[in-house]
């Protein structure tokens, strides 16, 4: 270690940017500009949805060099991530970050939209914030704002820390100005799901509701601190939601044993494992807290 | 970490950043035209200031030096197709910059910028290099490698020094793509063109300068 910091902290930054570009690809899937992605096995590449605009003819190149066909194995407009299967297993996994990523956080932004080499750019980690919808039918969870500057075929590609190890994955397909970062965790558990299911399954219950404040007498009716809830104002017969009893006029604030606010949060817990299953949704029914148990449908 | 050894990773942070600072300043020049200004760097002691041809206007620039000497610059080569001019200024003495050792600069690697974005003397940004691509050219190269950094540049930087951690040359910042991309023509490329300068064939501007001062600094050949 040189007594020079910035020298050290240049070298480092180097170093991180040449261990994200080893399990960084090019994505080819689309007319224009290619696309970025990250391996997450030897064979399967996560990378940003709305960058695959074809199915067939999909190419990956690695860093190496080596062009390798992909199929698309599975895809979430909602969540804007999609999985490529490649031909081959040649792909290096990329290894995300184990500790919760803070705001100030210096990170970098690492693409392959070329086969000359990575491109990178330096920021922080601005901002943590979520749930929030994602206009494609999906809620994002959570999920990172940085200052780095999103070249163009940045997306698809991991936002990695100094060591070189992966926040998560940049996309600028939500249409919210610059880019933004799903967290590893999410992008990781959602890409599990995309590869076995090849698409994310979303819950329907069958019910139109708008969001109401709660009364204090109510909420101590529910033993619990809970501003909002869902006043159901159109509940679709022969729904899932009709057949297990709920009625116009039910307040839902609870599914799955989660606390539901507001229509976010709602969206968020009906997908995966509750679609198919009797699932414990719980309401307020004349001031009074009732659960009733709903075969959650899917869209 | 304590507190303590982050307060002095800082210190030492801001150390190394004024020592850039203090390193390149004494090498970088304001151009001036009639108007308004861009960068420069002082090339070699005798006189020699490396810019952008872009920078210059039609009449002679004036050349300003960070010790506040201000001279009347001679156009001494020009290369449209890399954006590059020397000037020739009736200095001597002055502070060179240091040219990088290393032809290959890598991604990630910390870049700055010093130059006179808006108006601001002497303004220091930072970033990373973010790309090494090629730009297409209409001459006779064909195609050119640039830098391609994440350093925020203004008008004002253009002309001016891309140094790296240590103060070194790395390029010439020369101008920005879409807003945010900054571009910068790869320090050797500069200096190639600094030593052919005098193998130009086609008779230019001030000739006999040039001629004579090759004359005296077979070094820079």
């Amino acid at each position: 270690m040189s007594t020079n910091v910035l020298v050290d902290l240049s070298n480092a930054l180097a170093e991180a940017a040449a261990k994200a570009g080893a399990s960084t690809v090019l994505v080819n899937a689309r007319q224009r500009i290619p696309a970025s992605g990250i391996a997450i096995l030897a064979d399967q590449i996560l990378t940003a949805d709305h960058t695959i605009e074809r199915e067939e003819d999909i190419t990956v190149i690695l860093p190496d060099g080596v062009q390798v066909s992909a199929r698309l194995a599975g895809r979430d407009p909602g969540s804007d991530l999609a999985i490529l299967r490649l031909e081959k297993p040649l792909a290096t996994p990329a290894e995300p970050v184990e500790a919760e990523p803070r705001v100030g956080q210096m990170v970098l932004a690492v693409g392959r939209p070329t086969s000359a080499g990575i491109q990178a750019s330096l920021g922080v980690i601005s901002a943590i914030a979520g749930p929030v919808h994602t206009g494609s039918g999906g809620v994002l969870e959570r999920y990172i704002r940085t200052d780095t500057t999103p070249f163009p075929g940045f997306s698809g590609g991991p936002l990695v820390d100094s060591s070189g190890r992966v926040v998560g994955l940049n996309t600028s397909g939500f249409g919210w100005g610059a880019s933004v970062t799903i967290p590893a965790d999410l992008a990781w558990k959602t890409a599990e799901t995309l590869a076995s299911h090849g698409h994310i399954r979303r819950g329907y219950l069958g019910i139109r509701s708008q969001a109401v404040e709660i009364p204090a007498a109510s909420q101590k009716a529910l033993g619990r601190s809970h501003p909002t809830g869902l006043l159901l104002v159109g509940v679709e017969s022969d729904s899932p939601a009709g057949n297990a009893g709920l009625m116009v006029g039910d307040i839902l604030v609870g599914i799955a044993g989660h606390a539901v606010l507001d229509h976010d949060q709602l969206m968020a817990y009906l997908t995966g494992s509750v679609v198919g299953q009797p699932t414990p949704i719980e309401v307020l029914r004349g001031g009074q807290p009732a659960t009733l148990s709903v075969t959650v449908g899917e869209r | 970490m304590t507190s303590n050894n982050i307060l002095q990773l800082s210190q030492m942070l801001a150390n190394d950043l004024d020592a850039i600072v203090q390193g390149v300043r004494p090498s970088l020049a304001v151009v001036r035209n009639h108007h308004g200004a861009g960068a420069g760097i002082v090339a070699a002691s005798d006189g020699l200031i490396l810019t952008n041809l872009h920078v210059l206007g039609r009449h002679m620039p004036s050349v300003l030096l960070a010790d506040g000497g201000e001279y009347a610059g001679q156009l001494f080569a020009r290369d449209p197709e890399i954006d590059l001019a020397l000037l020739k200024i009736p200095a001597t003495g002055l502070e060179a910059i240091s040219f990088a050792a290393e032809k290959d600069v890598r991604i990630g690697e910390l870049a700055f910028a010093l130059g006179h974005p808006w108006g601001q003397r002497g303004y220091l940004t930072s970033g990373i290099i973010s790309a090494l691509g090629t730009a297409k050219t209409d001459g006779n190269r064909g195609f050119i490698p640039i830098i391609r950094t994440d350093v925020p540049l203004a008008p004002g930087n253009s002309g001016g020094p891309l140094v790296n951690a240590v103060g070194e040359l790395l390029g010439i910042n020369t101008m920005i793509v879409g807003g945010d991309q900054s571009v910068a023509v790869p320090a050797w490329i500069a200096r190639e063109f600094i030593g052919q300068a005098a193998r130009q064939s086609r008779p230019a501007h001030h000739w006999n300068a040039r001629q004579d001062y090759y004359a005296a600094n077979p070094g820079l050949l």
